[in-house]
């Protein structure tokens, strides 16, 4: 169970609200709430705006593709032994 | 990358990674306690065997983790064998899989393995933008990775990958389990059919949810990627 409580999309403001849009397109599916992650960098959007535009910078395509750059991204996450 | 295929390689890649890993980084610094077997050690046994995995990496000498082992050549040639077929152009490209080893290395604080996969990647043609792309990816999942373990939260991403249902290698395709898309078919959409049989997305797909992502197409890869 996680440590906080995760808002629902409705108790953000409306800014982060049109960040969670940015996530669905992201991801191209729409889901019922925004991903558990999405909702934790948004609490603070001094920190998880730059936090998610390196992401963006970070993952966009450039001389490997997205989806090499997601696999790159799932290995690591796995040597950091992450569950979510 | 939808296909299971990929993923495995992508899994025997980090497996194998690692271990070569953990015997440079661990027995290397030994020095005389522990020495590297000469790469000219004859003709035959070690000596060939090291001979091979150098021009496999078009080196002057085996990397330091197959010296170490070869004092065992029976047991180094079958680490090697499984790492040659690991880091072969396969489904991913040689390419692609030396840049995943060095984000393993980079990761894993891997010394021995995160030189030796940089100065591969830049061998088979990565430039250093591609270097820095590898570097920014890497860095940017340690970052989410330990905020959702602090947070402790849960995988809530199950939905968006769809399954792959290709048999084994050399096995038999078997059907798709209806039973379980059928309790979903009864009175829904097509596209919610589609989602039941969609499985837990890649950990990066599900971590990387940042709330100001740029959109972008999610299409699969050609192959080898």
């Amino acid at each position: 169970m996680p440590t906080v409580r995760l808002r629902d999309a409705s108790e953000y403001p409306e800014a982060a609200r049109k960040l969670f849009e940015l996530s669905s397109l992201w991801f191209n599916y729409d889901f019922a709430q925004p991903p558990a992650m999405s909702r934790v960098m948004a609490w603070d959007g001094e920190f998880g705006g730059p936090h998610g535009r390196a992401m963006k910078r970070a993952m966009g395509p450039g001389e490997f593709t997205r989806g090499e750059k997601e696999m790159v991204a799932a290995v690591v996450s796995g040597v950091n032994a992450c569950s979510y | 990358m939808q296909d299971d295929a990929l993923w495995y390689e992508a899994a025997q890649l980090v497996g194998i990674t690692n271990a070569l890993n953990v015997i440079a980084d661990g027995l290397g610094p030994l020095g005389a306690a522990f020495p590297a077997v000469a790469s000219d050690a004859g003709e035959t046994g070690p000596g060939a065997l090291l001979g091979e995995i150098a021009a496999f990496y078009e080196a002057a000498e085996a990397p330091l983790a197959f010296r170490l082992l070869a004092h065992d050549p029976a047991y180094a040639a079958e680490v090697w064998a499984a790492t040659r077929r690991a880091f072969s152009d396969n489904r991913l490209s040689r390419r692609l899989k030396e840049s995943l080893a060095f984000a393993v290395s980079l990761t894993s604080r891997s010394a021995f393995g995160t030189a030796f996969h940089l100065r591969e990647m830049r061998r088979l043609g990565v430039g250093e933008r591609g270097v820095m792309e590898i570097i920014g990816v890497t860095q940017m999942f340690s970052s989410y990775t330990k905020i959702a373990d602090t947070l402790q939260l849960e995988p809530d991403m199950e939905h968006i990958a769809p399954v792959d249902h290709s048999p084994a290698p050399g096995g038999s395709a078997t059907p798709a389990p209806r039973e379980r898309g059928a309790a979903q078919v009864k009175g829904t959409s097509r596209a919610k059919i589609s989602k039941g049989d969609r499985r837990v997305a890649s950990r990066a797909s599900r971590i990387s949810a940042s709330p100001s992502p740029a959109p972008a197409a999610r299409s699969a890869p050609k192959k080898p990627v």
